[in-house]
């Protein structure tokens, strides 16, 4: 049987759904909060799809997709270019090699393998940033946007799993 | 059963043991493909690092464009996000009611004092300024416009407001707030554009500090405590200084509220910004006439002139200002290396 048309374009829309949830929460991430913690430190949200689809479906999150997010994110958020691209290469393509450790075992462990993860992700974007900005950046801002990012993760794992289940079952 | 292994059973052993064919054949080369691909991408990643440090006026025209791409949704989406926020603002408002009401009513008393005291200097100012000819400055064009998006962040400092070229914004503009300085424009699309703010460590603005007429610089460092830097050695600073834009280079205006001075120790003078960042949501962009020494024709038109009297800067700069005297002229004329009146002082 032939594939029609409207199959097909499903079948890419929902190819792209991983990297457009990426984008959406790039946008969340942007939005004016009037918590006095959020404006100086803000949970990298990005960082958070990335590993958990390069986990789930390395197949539809490609380390291109995942270099292209990332310099979205630097154009947007005025950050120095280049430097999310090579954070979250670095993220999706050791998390996917990695990916079959996280099957078949409980949320937790996954949730650790993540907090894991996040610490040399967040280290390279400061270091990087500082010496492209040519000065030592606080590392206290850091410190408080690792904390919100490990502690969050679960909501928004959460979140993209429901997408998940939802869209890309039987994929 | 033991050691009774059909065919087809063993085929598929060998099989995911060692892949088809096919496989056996691609799948070398596919993992190969793909380190390859890797290693292509980190070269990018660094090559785009060099790009951003080398070439920032193409950098800053693709950006002004993604923040252009973005703001129609973000426009949209923020919306509800600010109704949340005046909902919890009103349900504190309810609770604090008499508190406020009381602390008004002390202020307003206060600020009838002061109303009669700035009417008063001001029939003076003008029949003076009548006195000195004075020339007034440059009428001031406020563009008003909306918090759309906070890169709220460890390494950069920066809002995204919905107005751009189309409003009349361009980059290097004071961004104003009720209070005080926020920022400046530092790329502005068409309809939208990206404020670094006051407390990023790429900001520098030139200050003076309101009693005693120093001149300094307000240097971000990405805390919100921004530094006063480049103060003289004789230059008195104490907590609770109100520190002002200063005027110098043409970049600001000069008299606009940046900040109060919070602490003064050996090495470092702080000072805290009059905004609440994340309280802003509406925000004025202030066009003086004044193009600031940021913009890029301005860069592209300034050479190194010969001599330093004969400045080619534009008229709105004064001369002298941001031009480095020689050695020889500071030792012949010591009395220049003292500096002009700021020009708050002006009559």
């Amino acid at each position: 049987m032939k594939p029609g048309v409207w199959h097909r374009l499903d079948v890419i829309a929902r190819g792209l759904l991983p990297a457009f949830s990426v984008f959406v929460l790039l946008l969340i991430n942007l939005l004016p909060v009037s918590l006095p913690l959020l404006s100086t430190a803000s949970p990298s949200l990005a960082l958070m799809a990335v590993f958990y689809w390069s986990v789930n479906r390395p197949d539809l999150l490609t380390a291109l997709t995942a270099f292209f997010l990332g310099l979205l994110q630097d154009l947007l958020m005025g950050l120095p270019l280049g430097v999310s691209s090579l954070v979250l290469l670095l993220v999706q393509t050791g998390s996917a090699s990695q990916g079959r450790f996280f099957h078949n075992k409980s949320f937790i462990v996954m949730w650790w393998g993540f907090a894991l993860v996040a610490i040399p992700a967040l280290l390279v974007q400061w270091l990087l940033s500082s010496a492209l900005i040519g000065a030592l950046l606080p590392i206290k801002a850091t410190l408080i946007s690792y904390v919100l990012t490990a502690l969050l993760f679960p909501l928004v794992a959460w979140v993209l799993a429901r997408t998940q289940n939802s869209l890309l079952r039987y994929m | 059963m033991g050691y009774s292994i059909t065919f087809l059973e063993m085929r598929g052993i060998l099989l995911a043991q060692h892949g088809g064919p096919q496989q056996r054949i691609f799948s070398p080369l596919r993992t190969a493909l793909h380190r390859f691909a890797f290693i292509l991408l980190i070269f990018s990643a660094f090559g785009l690092m060099l790009l951003g440090k080398a070439d920032t006026v193409l950098i800053e025209r693709i950006r002004a464009a993604s923040a252009d791409l973005v703001s129609p949704v973000m426009n949209i989406v923020s919306r509800p996000a600010s109704s949340i926020n005046e909902l919890t603002e009103k349900a504190y408002n309810l609770a604090h009611l008499y508190e406020e009401n009381e602390r008004l009513r002390r202020e307003n008393q206060q600020l009838l004092a002061w109303q009669q005291a700035a009417r008063n200097l001001s029939h003076e100012n003008t029949r003076l300024r009548d006195l000195a000819h004075y020339t007034t400055p440059p009428s001031l064009h406020l563009v008003t416009s909306r918090v759309i998006a906070d890169m709220g962040g460890a390494y950069a400092h920066s809002l995204m407001i919905s107005a751009g070229s189309r409003d009349g914004v361009i980059k290097g503009q004071a961004v104003i707030a009720d209070e005080g300085l926020v920022g400046r424009i530092a790329e502005a699309g068409y309809q939208a554009s990206r404020v670094l703010l006051i407390t990023d460590i790429n900001s520098r603005v030139p200050v003076i500090v309101e009693n005693s007429r120093d001149r300094a610089f307000v240097s971000g460092d990405n805390t919100t405590r921004p530094l006063l830097t480049f103060l003289t050695a004789d230059a008195t600073v104490a907590p609770g200084d109100r520190i002002l834009t200063s005027g110098h280079g043409g970049a600001f205006p000069p008299g606009i509220p940046v900040g109060v001075v919070s602490s003064v120790s050996e090495n470092a003078v702080r000072i805290a910004p009059l905004f609440r960042r994340h309280q802003l949501e509406y925000l004025r962009v202030a066009n003086y006439g004044l193009h600031g020494i940021l913009s890029e024709q301005r860069i592209r038109q300034s050479q190194a002139p010969s001599n330093t009297d004969a400045t080619n800067l534009a008229p709105d700069i004064p001369a002298g200002v941001g031009v480095v005297p020689k050695e020889s002229e500071i030792d012949a004329h010591k009395p220049m290396f003292k500096p002009p009146a700021p020009e708050g002082d002006r009559p």
